[in-house]
This record gives C-alpha cells, structure tokens and sequence, in this order.
C-alpha cells in the first residue's frame, strides 16, 4: 500500500530540490498533501465530538486526549504558516494570488488568506446554531454544561469579545499598510520608468531595431523598481499570516478542549468545503 | 463585557478590624484599578446582616486571590461564576453613607443584575452601559436606595454613547438630589436628558477633546454622531424608564412583558406629526428615516437634525408589585431578533432556574446561605448572557447590549 507524502515530506523535498521546481507549484503540492491532512484531522475531531457527548462525564484522560489533539490540529496550521513563510519570501506574488486557490475562494481573500476577523463569526454562527439546536430542550437553561460552543459562559464571551476589538484594529492597521503598500504603484519613479520604456518602445518601433543596447539597462531598471516593491508586499503577507495564526490560537486559548474541538471542526469543514465549490464552480467554468 | 462582581454596599468600610476582611478589600481594590472600565455584571446579595455578609460574600476567596487576572479564573475555576469578587461602584458608596446606614439598622434592598454587552458582528463597538447601585439618596423620609441602570447605543461614533455613560447618571442624582419630597420623577428626567444633550453639544464644540475619534476625520464638528439612551431608575417602590431612542426597557411581571418604553421610531405615527410639524420630512431609504438619514426620531446628541430629532425623553413611572420578576433594558441588537415575550421567557426561566432560597437556618450553617447568594447573583448573569448569545444566535448584525435586573422581593 502506498501511503501519501505527508505536507512536511513534500516541504523537504521541495526545498532540497530549490529552484528546479517553480516555487508555486511545489507549493501547491504542499497545499494539497495539507488539505488531505486537514481532512483526516477533522475525522479525528468528529470522532473526539462525538464521544464527549456520549460520554455524561467527562474523565481526565478523555480530556488529556482532547488537549493533545487540539495541539496536534494547531501545529498542523503552524506548519502551514511556516511553510507558506519560507516560500514567501522566493514568491510573494503567487502567494497573494494563489494559483491553487479556486477563483470563489480568491474573491474572498484578504491578503493572500482567510480575513482574521472571521474567526469571531465562525464562532458566533457556530455557537448560535448549537443553542438554536438545544431550543425547546432542558438543556437551553443549563448553565453548568460543557459540552460544546452553546455553552459559552460569560468570561469566555468576554475574552472572545475583547480578542475581537483588538483583531479589528490590527486587521485595520494591516489594510491601511497594503493600500500605502499598493499606492506605491503611482510612485514618481514608477511613472518616469513606464514613461521612459513606453518612449523607447515608440523610438524601437518607428526606428526598426534601434536602441537594443537600452533593453538591458531597462530591464535592470525596472527590476529594481519592482524589487522593494515585492519586499513591502511579502512583509504585509508575513504580518497578515501572523495575525490569522494569532487570531486561531486566541481563540482555541479561550475555549475549553471540547468546545476547540468543535471550533476547529467549524473551520476545517467550511474551509474544505468552500475549496471544493470553487473547484468545481471552476471547473464547469472551463 | 461580561464580568460578574460580587459586593456589598459598605463591605469595605466595616473591614477594618477584620484582617482577612481587609486583605480581601485591596486584594479588590488591586482588581477594581485593572478592571475599572469593564464592569459588566453585579450582583449584590440581599442581605441586612452585616457579619453573615461578610461570611457568605466570600466563599471561595481564596480561590479568587490565587487568580491574579481573570484568564486564570476562566481556566483554572472554570465554573466559578461569581469569579472576582469586586466592589464595583465605589464612589456611589462612601463610608459615611454606609455607617449612617447601619447605624440605622436600616433594612437595605441590594440590587441583583447581569449584564453583557458585545460588538458581536459588527466591525465597531458604539454600545455603552452604565450601572450604579445606590447611585444618590434622599434625605429624610426617602432614606432608601435608587439604582440606576442605562444603555447607550451610539451611532455615527461611539463618544456621543461614551459621554452618557460617564455622565448620565451624574446629572440624574444632581436632579434628584436638588428636589424635596414627592419626586417629580418626569420632570427631573427631562431636565437631566436635556442637560446631558448640552454638555454632548458643548463637548463637540471644543474639538480638540475629540481627536481620538475616528468621526473626526468626517465631521470636523462630529454633529453628526448621536447615541440613544434607555435609563432605568429603581426605588424600592418605582421602576422610573426614560427614553430616547430605539433601545427598549421590558419588565416581565408574572410571565407578563410590559414594555416600559415605547421605541422612537421616525414612523410612529405621533413622531411622524411632531417632526412634520417642525418642518422636517421622513424619507424610505433603507427604512423611514428623518431627512433620510437616521433611522430613529430622538436621540441625544446629533446636532445637525435639530429640531426634528429631540433629546427629550419619554418617562414612564411604574409601581412596583408582588408580581414584578425581572427588568430587561437591552440596545436594538437584541430586539430586533427577539420579541419582548420571548426575552421575557428566557430571563423567567433563568430565574427560576436558580436554587430556590434556602429556609431560614441557624447561624453557622453559612455555606447553605452562600450557596444562595452565589446562585442568585449568578442567576442574572446567567439571563443576560443567554439573551445575547440568542441574539447573535439570530443573526443579530449589531452590538448587542443586554441588563437583567432581578425585582422579586425577599428571595
């Protein structure tokens, strides 16, 4: 039987071979190895799930074992982030457009990435439908449960609460940072250089082959104009990256095992499924 | 936003021979410096015994001293509701309010409530509530207690909400306080609404104090920026409402819920006539608005639509009887997605829900009567919090704000 290369496998390989693969096709494999990853955690969550609900009391070695799993999972999204950082910094551009993404999934994109302020709707949409559910219930009125987001109790509301505003503000201060970012692009020197390069390609044309010794210098030109503008770029996605690793982490601090747990099936279920549409909404498309 | 405290009005003051007493008044002094903004849910035991008080306030204290923040309570007491024991209006509560108090032996009736307030899915948080138990008193005859309860829901931005927060409640008790005996309840409300909408409109005026704001870069003059404001005073015999604007205030009198405001709507068919009459218009955009752009007919603050949208509150003065259970005060992001019976409902039920009091005991059987207190503090909490996690439950889009106070007598 063939097991599939794990993501940290593919990472390994990829970055021993360096250069000879395209950066954004190594890490698309990594991508994909993750996302079947992803799926085979949230089978292990489920599985988790469903027996704290059967079981009325919980014990401590069924809690140990939720713990570790909740640190597994969380690893496996640091992975991700490590990764994504390394290759980052030889391709930004296709990390803030990503090829592997489907084009719903992109249209959604907030800096190369799911938008940190999501989690608190996540959360919120998840804890609401599992009240909603208990409506009716003897349970609707028990306070003393923990069995999963329904249950939130007031400090925990408190925490999430707080983590949101301050998620607000740094989402903000990032999106001020890319729009100075993206202004650049209407920087003098940038409109001298397509000025200057638009004047030689009229003088080329209209002289038939002229000016070839000016084709490197431009080039060198405007790679070097371009160049500090990836490096702004790639520093705005690391920061972006940082933001949705702390938001996820912020979060998990504040619930309890058995309510991570379910958080994090939340998330892997509507990040995997929003992958699949786009695909196929792509794929009928093409 | 959520926060519950335990207190008792005095409780510092009749600490100082006691030293376990006094260790746990800096121990909340150190919590109250951190947490002086934040306080969301209080509860204070009714009790007139000034020694069991002490005795059944602080259960677990010594679990509590060991939490040096409050993430530490939430994970290491996890279901310790009654988590930091704190005093949480302290300058409504001076020492020689108190010792007079108990020298009178007066029988004190200590508020219970919860609050909880949450920007839940909204990207700004423009909410404000002010709770202050014992907030004034009256001299002579009407030696007794009045809290004072108020929700803010701001728009534009969040200073206009802020400003009533921190000064609502002052104005109130200088009113109350400058009257004899036979409060003119309406009267003393309209006077301190409309003084707070001046110190709104003078504070505006000196910009300089505004450069925080992140209005300030649309409206130099921020005359744009209103708040509503649901104000609830509570006397051992009256429930006082007044308000001004689209936040509501419900009581729930034996399963019954009886609006104590009625929303300022532009379309209220009387509001409508009224702003008409003052030369202004309601225009559909998105929802009757005045002049087409705010969606309610009085507010405090927002200058520019003066005089068509007033600050002059409505002002219902309720008896309170046997019946009363609870009082929900809550900004619109509860009741647009949940109707007066149903947060009636749900409150009733988690007061009920509570353990029911125990018989009257020996003294020294002080962990039954603890359990009580515990229980009925936590009550309240219980029921604001289980009203905003059903709003945002129901898809609210606003900051939801929510106080539940508990009225039934003699638990």
């Amino acid at each position: 039987m063939s097991v599939p290369p794990s993501s940290a496998q593919v990472m390994a390989s990829a970055m021993a071979v360096g250069n000879e693969n395209r950066e954004s096709e190594s890490f698309k494999k990594f991508f994909e190895s993750w996302l079947v990853e992803q799926n085979q955690h949230l089978n292990e969550l489920l599985t988790a799930s469903t027996q704290h609900s059967n079981n009325n009391s919980s014990n401590q070695g069924e809690e140990n074992e939720i713990r570790q799993l909740v640190d597994r999972v969380i690893k496996h999204y640091e992975l991700y982030y490590a990764v994504k950082s390394s290759w980052a910094k030889q391709d930004v551009l296709s990390m803030l457009t990503p090829p592997w993404r489907s084009s719903l999934e992109d249209a959604f994109l907030w800096i190369g990435g799911w938008r940190p302020t999501m989690a608190f709707h996540l959360l919120y949409s998840k804890s609401g439908l599992q009240l909603e559910a208990r409506l009716g219930h003897a349970e609707f009125y028990n306070f003393d449960l923990d069995l999963d987001l329904a249950d939130l109790r007031p400090a925990q509301l408190e925490g999430i609460d707080s983590l949101q505003k301050d998620r607000i503000r740094e989402e903000k201060e990032i999106t001020e940072k890319m729009a100075k970012q993206q202004e650049t692009v209407a920087d003098s020197s940038m409109v001298d250089l397509s000025h200057v390069v638009s004047e030689l390609m009229r003088k080329r044309s209209s002289e038939d082959g002229g000016a070839r010794l000016e084709e490197q210098e431009v080039q060198l030109s405007v790679e070097s104009a371009l160049g500090p503008k990836e490096e702004g770029l790639e520093q705005i996605l690391q920061l972006a990256d940082d933001l949705r690793l702390r938001t996820l982490k912020g979060v998990i601090e504040i619930l309890s095992p058995i309510q991570a747990v379910h958080f994090l099936i939340a998330a892997a279920e509507l990040h995997l499924r929003f992958h699949d549409w786009g695909k196929r909404k792509d794929a009928r498309q093409s | 936003m959520t926060r519950i405290c335990c207190g008792v009005v005095g409780e510092a003051e009749t600490a100082a021979p006691v030293p376990v007493e006094a260790k746990t008044t800096s121990a909340r002094r150190r919590r109250l410096e951190i947490r002086q903004l934040k306080l969301i849910s209080e509860v204070q035991a009714p009790e007139t015994d000034r020694k069991k008080r002490k005795l059944n306030l602080f259960p677990s204290s010594r679990e509590y001293e060991d939490a040096r923040d409050k993430r530490s309570v939430i994970m290491e007491n996890g279901k310790s509701y009654g988590a930091p024991v704190g005093l949480c209006s302290e300058k409504s509560m001076t020492v020689a309010q108190v010792s007079v108090d108990v020298e009178k032996e007066t029988v004190k009736e200590n508020p219970k409530f919860g609050m909880t307030s949450v920007c839940g899915r909204r990207r700004d948080m423009e909410d404000a509530v002010a709770i202050h138990p014992s907030f004034c008193r009256k001299g002579g005859e009407m030696s007794s207690d009045f809290h004072f309860y108020g929700i803010y829901d701001g728009h534009g931005c969040s200073h206009v909400a802020m400003k009533c927060k921190d000064r609502l409640h002052e104005l109130v008790r200088e009113e109350i306080e400058t009257e004899e005996n036979n409060m003119p309840w309406k009267s003393a409300m309209k006077r301190s609404f409309s003084r707070m909408d001046t110190e709104v409109f003078e504070w505006n005026s000196s910009y300089s104090s505004i450069s925080n704001c992140r209005c300030e870069l649309q409206t130099p003059q921020s005359d744009a920026v209103g708040s509503t404001a649901v104000v609830a005073v509570v006397t051992p015999d009256k429930i006082i409402v007044s308000n001004c604007g689209d936040s509501r205030a419900v009581l729930c009198r034996n399963g019954v819920a009886i609006p104590l405001s009625s929303d300022h709507k532009p379309d209220r068919p009387d509001e409508l006539l009224r702003i008409q009459a003052a030369g202004g218009r309601v225009i559909y955009w998105d929802g009757p608005r005045v002049l087409g752009v705010l969606a309610m007919s009085r507010a405090i603050g927002d200058n520019y639509l003066k005089p068509y949208v007033i600050s002059e509150p409505e002002v219902t003065v309720t008896e309170r009887t046997e019946e009363d259970e609870c009082l929900i005060l809550a900004s619109d992001g509860l009741w647009d997605v949940v109707s007066n019976d149903t947060a009636c409902g749900v409150a009733r039920m988690c007061l009920r829900a509570q353990k029911p009091p125990s018989p009257p005991q020996s003294p020294g059987s002080e962990g039954v009567v603890a359990g009580t207190a515990e229980s009925s503090d936590k009550a309240c909490s219980d029921a604001s919090i289980l009203l905003t996690k059903l709003a945002l439950a129901r898809h609210s889009t606003d900051n939801v704000s929510v106080v539940v106070v508990d009225l039934r007598k003699n638990l």
